[in-house]
């Protein structure tokens, strides 16, 4: 009887969770849900009866009222914070419910029940840990970026071991002894959540988060094991399915493995090549054999106006030395050795001319004695508040333009980083790899002292101009200040920039004419929309572009935003019909068809980089395929990286209008100017 | 012996159902999904309530009141915050309740 009752409300919660399938119907599915546990609740009162009833209803109360109150309160762009922090609730609960049933079965339990109790202990706290990281970076009070230690995965199978270890040495142990095993495995599993999940960044938190929903579905089903309750068993094996899948499609969408999540790869660059590719043989082929492709590439996506993909290097640099808004400059040894440094500044004062922001990097082992490049840089006269450190200047690597490599090799090699036993390995380098290009300025490319392989040489983005540094910068300078024109053109277009008044003008109103005179839209929001709470102003933008008869659909990335369908919420609380909500699979081919690509603060998922660029972090994701629109219009923040730290292609094609600034006023901006057409 | 049976029996059950239930979620309610399922893992709350079904020490009433806070919790937000955001989610010709 109480088991064909128990399946009754597991059908009831399957039929909730079918009407899930259907947006229309999914509110009922919820309602039918909830009222199955409740069902539940009153069955078990009714069926074990309650010995404090006091404190029960207290404690009902009382987590009733805040759960209710906080699920008022909350914004939906806390939503991912809120669900990492009951993911937590969830686990810890589990984790008192194993505790007690443990020590008051001590000794009398079945092998099973005694079996999925210990791994329960484990399980629930480390959701719990984990889930209050996630919860913490989710809302901020923890910072996003990845935090790894040394020897961070090593630590990880340690714990794991020894908690595997401990939890069998507490299952042959008689009767109470064992409580201070329970204890040991409680405190290494908080550990052990803590630890895999500070290494996850913001942009893998939909995996993170999904992957803990399965382990408190998990938890759940551990705990009724232990109590053999059906119900708990079957509903706990529901939410582990589901949060498998979550966290197997978000894996999918990122084109990542769950390994390489919680085990991230150091460094986003191809494997350093084997010492058989040694270039002592003939090292100018083997430097045009690496850079030719990527020039090619360059070309293909900044630069379609050249003809010929093989066309000189020095010219591909130019152009990216008078693209480049933001210049880092990496002097080595060999700029020493060439007597380059008056070159350097040269080309330094040229550049400040021009309006771009100039810094030097300065590694702590770059020359031969500490401080050798300070000391080389300031006799030639640079200011010494250009002159940053490492540590300084390491963060800002990512939202560099460019970064000119010019005579240091090991110091920027990302082999350090990333490949174990060599002789740098764990050495810290100046991160130019992460720039959005790199010109080095080397005499070879064979590797420096160290003798190690410079995977930064092979980079897509990694423009090589090999030869005296002396000469090559002298050519630099020469082929700069020959195209007055070009120099112009671009002063010109900073000069709009920098005020904001001016610069809004003419791409707005470009944007404004493809707006008006095209018929079929497609909006893309990112997480920048959200974080600029602009989903209100899309809207009303969209209602009026329909209003004037134009066809407006919404392209949603699956993993748009800080966890899965975390855009689609936030749009219908902006109260976007969902019909216009339309999955990444399905929009993709109506790209090429489309008149405006209207993008809110979305970069990496719209990054044709993860198509045409290998080796990135994004290499293979699948993307929403923007760029094949007719006009793109791109209402960002900036034209920094997303999350991935890879420069966003789609801002250099020359369909591409940019209308940077706060997404809100944006849209704003954009609505009030077609009103005033109209 | 016949009990883990039974119990692997439910759970494998309820995993390849919960599978092919969940698999057919449109991803536009992946984030609802997560909360309720969120929610329906506070099934925990059952074992919690058992616990308080036989005479207890002090020390395990005072650890189960902590779970029970943190279950109810978990439950009644999950799903109060589930059900708020499906309302969000509106088709223009139906014209929904608010």
């Amino acid at each position: 009887m109480t088991l064909v009752l128990d399946f009754c409300l597991i059908g009831v919660l399957i039929v909730g969770i079918w009407l899930f399938h259907r947006p229309a119907e999914a509110k009922y599915g919820n309602l039918t849900a909830a009222a199955a546990l409740a069902c539940a609740m009153g069955l078990v009162i009714y069926r074990y009866g309650i010995m404090h009833p006091f404190v029960v209803v207290i404690c009902l109360l009382v987590g009733g009222v805040i759960g209710i109150w906080v699920a008022r309160k909350i914004t939906m762009i806390q939503i991912p914070a809120m669900v990492a922090f009951q993911n937590g609730a969830g686990g810890i609960a589990a984790f008192f419910l194993s505790f007690v049933e443990l020590m008051r079965g001590a000794g009398q339990m079945g092998a099973i029940n005694e079996m999925s109790g210990l791994v329960n202990l484990a399980v629930g706290s480390l959701t719990f840990s984990g889930s209050m990281v996630a919860a913490g970076k989710l809302a901020g009070v923890l910072k996003q970026t990845p935090t790894i230690l040394t020897n961070h995965t090593r630590l990880v199978q340690a714990n794991l071991g020894i908690v595997i270890l401990l939890m069998l040495i507490a299952f042959f142990l008689p009767g109470t002894a064992a409580v201070v095993f329970y204890l040991i495995i409680f405190a290494l599993s908080i550990g052990f959540g803590i630890l895999f999940s500070m290494r996850v960044g913001g942009a893998d938190m939909p995996v993170l988060i999904s992957f803990l929903n399965a382990t408190t579905g998990l938890a759940a089903a551990l705990c009724g094991m232990i109590i053999e309750n059906q119900l708990l068993i079957a509903c706990g094996a529901t939410v582990a399915a589901s949060g498998s899948i979550l966290t197997h499609m978000m894996c999918r969408a990122m084109n990542r493995s769950l390994y390489h999540v919680f085990i991230p790869e150091k460094a986003p660059e191809k494997p350093v090549s084997t010492m058989d590719e040694l270039p002592e043989n003939n090292l100018f082929s083997t430097g045009g054999q690496m850079t030719e492709p990527e020039q090619t590439i360059h070309e293909e996506m900044s630069e379609p106006e050249k003809e010929t993909p093989d066309a000189d290097p020095l010219k591909t640099a130019v152009h990216q030395v008078q693209t480049a808004d933001t210049v880092v400059i990496v002097p080595g040894y060999g700029m020493a050795v060439a007597q380059a440094q008056f070159e350097v500044i040269e080309l330094t004062r040229l550049l400040m001319d021009m309006g771009k922001q100039v810094i030097f990097a300065i590694h702590p082992v770059a020359g031969r004695m500490p401080g050798h490049m300070n000391v080389l840089l300031a006799e030639a006269g640079v200011d010494y508040d250009m002159l940053k450190e490492m540590d300084e200047v390491n963060p800002t690597f990512a939202g560099t333009d460019l970064c000119l490599v010019i005579g240091a090799c090991d110091v920027v090699n990302p082999a350090a980083m990333e490949t174990d036993g060599s002789p740098i390995s764990g050495m810290p380098i100046l991160n130019a790899h992460e720039a959005k290009q790199v010109i080095c300025c080397n005499l070879d490319d064979k590797p420096g002292y160290s003798g190690v392989e410079n995977a930064l040489y092979q980079n897509s983005n990694t423009l090589m101009l090999l030869g005296n540094a002396k000469q090559t910068l002298g050519q630099l300078l020469e082929a700069l200040t020959e195209t007055p024109a070009a120099v112009q053109e671009k002063l010109t277009a900073q000069d709009e920039t920098a005020g904001k008044e001016a610069s809004a003008a003419p791409p707005m109103e470009k944007a404004v004419n493809r707006l008006m005179s095209g018929e079929k839209i497609i909006i893309i929001p990112g997480y920048g929309m959200a974080q600029a709470q602009a989903q209100f102003q899309v809207k009303e933008l969209a209602d009026l572009l329909e209003s004037a008869g134009k066809q407006v659909s919404f392209a949603i990335h699956p993993v748009a935003g800080r966890m899965p369908g975390h855009m689609n919420v936030l749009l219908a609380e902006a109260e976007v019909d969902y019909d216009k909500l339309i999955d990444m699979d399905e929009i993709n081919p109506e790209f090429s068809q489309t008149d405006v690509a209207l993008v809110f603060g979305a970069c990496d998922v719209v990054n044709p980089s993860a198509i045409h660029v290998e080796g990135t972090p994004i290499s293979g994701m699948p993307i929403l395929n923007a760029h094949e629109a007719k006009t793109i219009v791109v209402c960002n923040y900036d034209t920094q990286p997303g999350y991935s730290g890879v420069g966003n292609t789609l801002y250099d094609d020359p369909k591409t209008i940019l209308l940077m600034g706060d997404a809100a006023d944006t849209a704003r901006e954009l609505t009030a100017a077609i009103q005033k057409k109209r | 012996m016949s009990n883990l049976v039974l119990m692997v029996g439910v759970f494998v059950f309820s995993f390849v159902v919960g599978y092919f239930l969940i698999s057919r979620v449109p991803t536009l309610l992946h984030t609802p999904l997560m909360s309720m399922t969120n929610a329906i893992s506070a099934v925990t709350i059952l074992g919690v309530l058992i616990l308080f079904s036989v005479p207890s020490t002090r020390f395990e009433q005072m650890i189960g009141s902590v779970a029970l806070i943190m279950v109810t919790f978990n439950l009644v937000g999950g799903f109060t915050i589930t059900d708020r955001m499906l309302r969000m989610f509106k088709k223009k010709q139906e014209g929904n309740n608010p």
